[in-house]
């Protein structure tokens, strides 16, 4: 792997992602709707919600609203960036594919793409953390961007893994919505997570730890420690099967001689 | 030699698409190989630059390719300037090397005014010169062409051959494939792709 060749790829990534300007919109925009709607029909009765990731079981009790922007911030975070991991790796598939055949090794494909999507979720869990932040204060804002930053990063992951894995675009997306929704979107939504009969599923799911660790962020001065942890675990074992595939898929199959 | 296919098989469940190829490709000559429509071009070709992988046989390449092929596929906000930059960084081409070729393509080839425009906003004649352009940008030893002259104007279509011309008489082994190859005497060798087998064309 060679190193310039990753930086320059990175840089024109990051150009042609610039100057997609419905993209660069939707995606100051989209958090905004999704917190605002929250923020504007969700009640603000004090309701006692449990915390799924300690070994007791607590409740702390916290208004539905806050909650509820919390709960949706990291969804929201997770829905850009798998949505923009995987508009990477499936519409470039081809052109990099070329680059490839051309002389850049996988890898450096895989990571220059990788290394904007890090760059992308970054920005992106600021900004959805500033946002919350201005509907309320949450305790430990610092804590809670790393909490929407997993979520970014596993469901970048995620969406990268679908991107390399599926062919067709419309089948991806499928796929994204289908775990994003019933994952981040609904199952760990503390107000059913509280009353749900078969909690451990929940807990296996890809979204349960940067969720645990944004509620605890924002509400409770308890450890991340273990969710961080966790998240980081589900990122590895997406960027691990991604690599794979990505390798498996484009590399060439005999050498020059 | 610079290209030596042995005996190539590959099918798709029961259907043999190539059925016991072999080519032999010499230094500084010019092949065609003409196919028919669901012949296994395709497949021949990615065959033969290790897109996919092939039951039997082997494919033995002696020196640089560079590969041309019939869709064009890159970057949509990326402009010309920033693909041969992009292309450049592949072939491990130093940024003050690459002026030279790429000046050479762009006049040659005819399409300098859009060196600043995106992909986007190109149409499809000059994107499949920058198709061709890229292929060539490292001056490689073999050059295999698929279709390389769909949506060229008749201007270009010239200029085309003029440069495989010249590209020949500097050692550069061309090899093109298309539905359309008539005019044979263009070319040292000429095949038919007929059945999953290449026959040659006296």
């Amino acid at each position: 792997m060679k190193f310039h060749k990753i930086i320059l790829s990175t840089k024109l990534i990051m150009k042609m992602l610039s100057r997609r300007s419905i993209v660069i919109t939707l995606f100051f925009v989209i958090p905004i709707v999704f917190l605002g709607v929250v923020e504007l029909t969700t009640s603000s009765r004090e309701l006692p919600f449990m915390l799924g990731s300690l070994d007791e079981e607590i409740f702390i009790s916290v208004a539905e609203k806050q909650i509820s922007l919390v709960f949706f911030a990291v969804a929201v975070a997770g829905f850009l960036s798998a949505f923009l991991a995987h508009y990477l790796f499936q519409k470039n598939y081809l052109a990099n594919r070329r680059l490839v055949v051309c002389g850049y090794h996988p890898n450096e494909v895989l990571f220059s793409n990788l290394i904007a999507i890090l760059i992308a979720c970054v920005f992106t869990s600021f900004y959805v953390g500033f946002l919350v932040h201005h509907f309320f204060e949450v305790r430990h804002f610092f804590v809670f961007v790393l909490a929407l930053f997993l979520s970014c990063i596993v469901y970048g992951l995620y969406g990268m893994l679908v991107g390399c894995t599926v062919k067709g675009e419309l089948e991806g997306i499928l796929l994204i919505v289908l775990l994003i929704n019933i994952d981040a979107g609904w199952l760990q939504n503390p107000l059913f997570y509280a009353q749900s009969e078969q909690q451990e599923i929940i807990q296996y799911l890809p979204a349960f730890y940067p969720s645990q660790c944004a509620i605890k962020a924002s509400f409770t001065d308890y450890p991340v420690n273990n969710s961080v942890l966790y998240s980081l675990l589900y990122s590895g074992i997406f960027l691990i099967l991604s690599i794979i595939i990505f390798y498996h898929k484009l590399k060439l199959q005999h050498e020059k001689f | 030699m610079i290209l030596h296919a042995k005996n190539i098989e590959k099918s798709y469940g029961k259907k043999k698409v190539l059925n016991g190829i072999s080519l032999k490709l010499k230094i500084g000559r010019m092949y065609g190989i003409a196919v028919e429509n669901g012949s296994g071009k395709s497949t021949l070709l990615k065959s033969l630059i290790g897109y996919t992988k092939i039951q039997k046989g082997s494919v033995a390449i002696n020196g640089d390719f560079g590969y041309c092929p019939q869709l064009p596929h890159f970057f949509d906000q990326l402009t010309v300037e920033e693909h041969f930059k992009y292309f450049c960084a592949a072939y491990d081409i130093e940024q003050r090397e690459a002026q030279s070729p790429i000046q050479f393509l762009l006049e040659r080839l005819n399409f300098q005014k859009y060196f600043k425009y995106r992909i986007s906003e190109l149409s499809g004649g000059t994107i499949q010169k920058l198709n061709l352009a890229i292929s060539l940008l490292n001056f490689p030893d073999l050059l295999i062409l698929d279709e390389p002259y769909n949506g060229f104007d008749w201007d270009t279509y010239l200029r085309f051959w003029d440069l495989t011309d010249d590209l020949k008489e500097k050692g550069i082994t061309v090899l093109i494939v298309s539905h359309f190859i008539n005019d044979l005497k263009r070319f040292d060798c000429s095949y038919e792709l007929k059945n999953g087998q290449l026959y040659e064309i006296s």
